[in-house]
């Protein structure tokens, strides 16, 4: 069998619109969209709920962007991602409560220590079909959340693990208020975004696509194979770390389940999902989207006195877009504009 | 006794115990792998079937006062209903290769059951009463569950009457046919759809009886179904994705290696030598123990 495990139908949109010129409406929406999240602080009846909403959905569109790269446009099928946000979470989080060290340099200790994971998982199953790398995610994930919940001198066992907190400070990015870690999420999501743009014009990005919709074929066209998935899924984790650590320093805490749980891996997966795979709108798109969803069910369950209902919002979620829109938003998007034409 | 052989009975009571524990886990794994082998389809929602199985079993224990194994015919065809309506409305269309998107219906699938289980039957955990419940048989130096026998005994049988049915029979001749060749099957006029969905209905049936057998001495809760599941994978790829009797013995090296970690090292981390194995079977022998698809 030398068919690709991964369909996700994903196809590139007709290189025509997207090599020649920019697409200025798509532009300057982004710009308006950075603006007004950007000036949220300043504006009237926009309370710190809001701003932290806000925060909430820009960490997971990064994450999102993050995941993105490695399933949509690598075609990897990684279902245990927390892997990375939970080691970046982790990394800063002990070194600054054991050590006092600042998360500007934690950060780099997380995505070190992400890298090497993915190298590990990486090199021990990407030659294999799809499905055990897959398996192999999952097996990490587990595994870490066991080692994280019984360890508890370094992780706080299953209580988790909280920030000391020492008041207002930018070299140990603390924070009362959520305002600046809307600015810190923003820049984010606008390197990412970028980033993926990047990816998906350049030549390593194409590579990705081609060994994503068929591996023999790019392998016969002189892809290294391997390599290239290698590559992303590096690329990926350290993003997703790098973006975990900002996810530790909003919060404040982290525990095994939110590290390296399932609702929380299908989390980095909806963004994408549910914007469309592989596109670099998709996540931005469908980041905001999950959010927006997942506050108002929340909302509602608290109203209703039933716990758990954002679990099968996003189960039900998961099987709609899955089968009834596979190329996401960003696809139904396309395809009312290819029929206008 | 010398006091090595003292010294050993410990070893052999946690070996012991492994493989009856590891029985169970294969029951939970034949399913798991006969939808792998048959339809490429790895159901993370196999374990909600399990779940589903249990709760079975603790609704005939509650509701009828009858003992969880005789509700196991029950179980058996309401799974199977249950797998028929899941191919039909979810995995039809997911059929041939592993792609994200199977995955990820599986496990949206799972979630939606998982909640479904928590708002008829609440969050707490529940469990069923067996005859054989709370009693113990003392052989020699080593004691042993007598639910735990029972179970391993009906697992062995269970697992026998599969890789007979798929290997003896004209309809196993024909899932077999179609899971190596579908367009080919079909040429020879073998309906694909409708041998691919008893299939799948099989593969959750067993998921049932699994869970049924398991309520009579673990209770269950709705979050049994994906607490299941890293077991049922690891038992299913050891023993070599899509192959029955090696899902059953995988699943009884699992019990051993778990038991053994338990007593030797930790029982806290018993599961983590699984999840190492897993890995070092995925890079060094991917098609396991007894699978024979080198691809």
């Amino acid at each position: 069998m030398n068919a690709p495990t991964l369909a996700s139908g994903a196809t590139p949109p007709p290189a025509s619109r997207r090599r020649y010129g920019t697409d200025y409406r798509a532009l300057i929406l982004g710009i308006v969209a950075v603006i007004v999240v950007a000036a949220l602080p300043a504006m009237p009846f926009v309370n710190n709920y809001l701003i932290a909403v806000t925060v909430r959905a820009l960490i997971f569109i990064a994450l999102g962007q993050a995941w993105n790269i490695v399933a949509g446009i690598g075609g990897l099928l990684s279902l245990g991602h927390g892997v990375f946000l939970g080691l970046g979470c982790y990394a800063t989080g002990i070194l600054f409560n054991e050590y006092g060290l600042p998360p500007w340099l934690g950060v780099w200790v997380g995505a070190l220590l992400s890298l090497l994971v993915a190298l590990m998982m990486g090199t021990m199953t990407l030659r294999m079909r799809g499905v055990f790398f897959a398996l192999a995610t999952i097996a990490v994930s587990l595994a870490l959340d066991q080692l994280a919940r019984h360890y508890v001198d370094l992780t706080g066992g299953d209580n988790g693990l909280a920030l000391r907190f020492l008041g207002n400070s930018l070299w140990f990015m603390q924070s009362r208020t959520p305002a600046p870690f809307l600015y810190a999420g923003l820049v984010f999501v606008i390197v990412y975004f970028w980033i993926t743009k990047w990816l998906l014009a350049s030549r390593f990005g194409l590579e990705m696509r081609a060994v994503r919709d068929d591996e023999v074929a790019a392998a016969a066209a002189g892809v290294p194979v391997f390599r290239t998935k290698l590559l992303g899924l590096l690329l990926s984790a350290v993003m997703t770390s790098v973006a975990g650590s900002l996810y530790m320093q909003s919060y404040q805490a982290i525990d095994p389940e939110t590290a390296f749980g399932l609702s929380q891996a299908i989390q980095l997966q909806l963004p994408a999902l549910i914007g469309g795979l592989g596109t670099a709108w998709g996540p931005v798109v469908g980041g905001a989207v999950m959010i927006f969803l997942s506050e108002t069910t929340n909302f509602g369950s608290t109203k209703l006195g039933i716990a758990g209902v954002d679990i099968l919002v996003y189960g039900l979620l998961l099987l709609a877009v899955v089968m009834y829109a596979p190329k996401g938003i960003m696809g139904l998007f396309a395809n009312r504009l290819r029929g206008r034409r | 006794m010398s006091g090595l052989e003292t010294a050993m009975v410990p070893v052999l009571q946690a070996l012991l115990s492994g493989v009856l524990v590891g029985g169970v886990y294969g029951l939970l794994s034949i399913g798991l792998s006969l939808a792998f082998g048959v339809m490429r389809i790895v159901n993370f929602a196999h374990g909600d079937m399990v779940m589903y199985g249990m709760y079975v079993g603790v609704v005939a224990s509650a509701a009828f006062g009858i003992d969880p194994l005789y509700a196991l015919p029950a179980s058996f065809v309401l799974m199977g209903i249950l797998g028929a309506l899941q191919y039909r409305i979810v995995f039809r269309r997911f059929v041939g290769h592993t792609t994200l998107n199977q995955l990820l219906a599986a496990i949206g699938l799972g979630l939606a059951l998982q909640m479904v289980a928590q708002l008829v039957f609440g969050v707490d955990a529940r469990s069923a009463t067996s005859i054989f419940a709370g009693k113990y048989d003392l052989i020699g130096p080593f004691f042993f569950a007598r639910a735990q026998i029972v179970a391993f005994a009906l697992a062995g049988v269970a697992t026998i009457l599969v890789e007979l049915l798929l290997r003896k029979t004209q309809w196993g001749k024909a899932v077999r046919a179609v899971a190596d060749n579908i367009e080919a099957a079909e040429i020879v006029g073998l309906r694909s759809q409708r041998i691919n969905l008893m299939a799948f209905a099989l593969s959750c049936a067993l998921a049932g009886i699994a869970g049924t057998v398991m309520v009579t001495y673990y209770p269950t809760d709705p979050t049994k179904g994906f607490s299941l599941m890293p077991i049922a994978i690891i038992a299913t790829t050891i023993g070599g994705l899509g192959s029955i009797g090696g899902a059953f013995l995988g699943g009884i090296f699992c019990g051993v290696i778990q038991q053994m970690t338990a007593m030797l090292w930790n029982s806290a981390l018993q599961d983590v030598p699984l999840y190492i194995l897993l890995l070092a079977f995925i890079a060094y022998r991917p098609m396991g123990l007894f699978g024979q698809r080198s691809e």
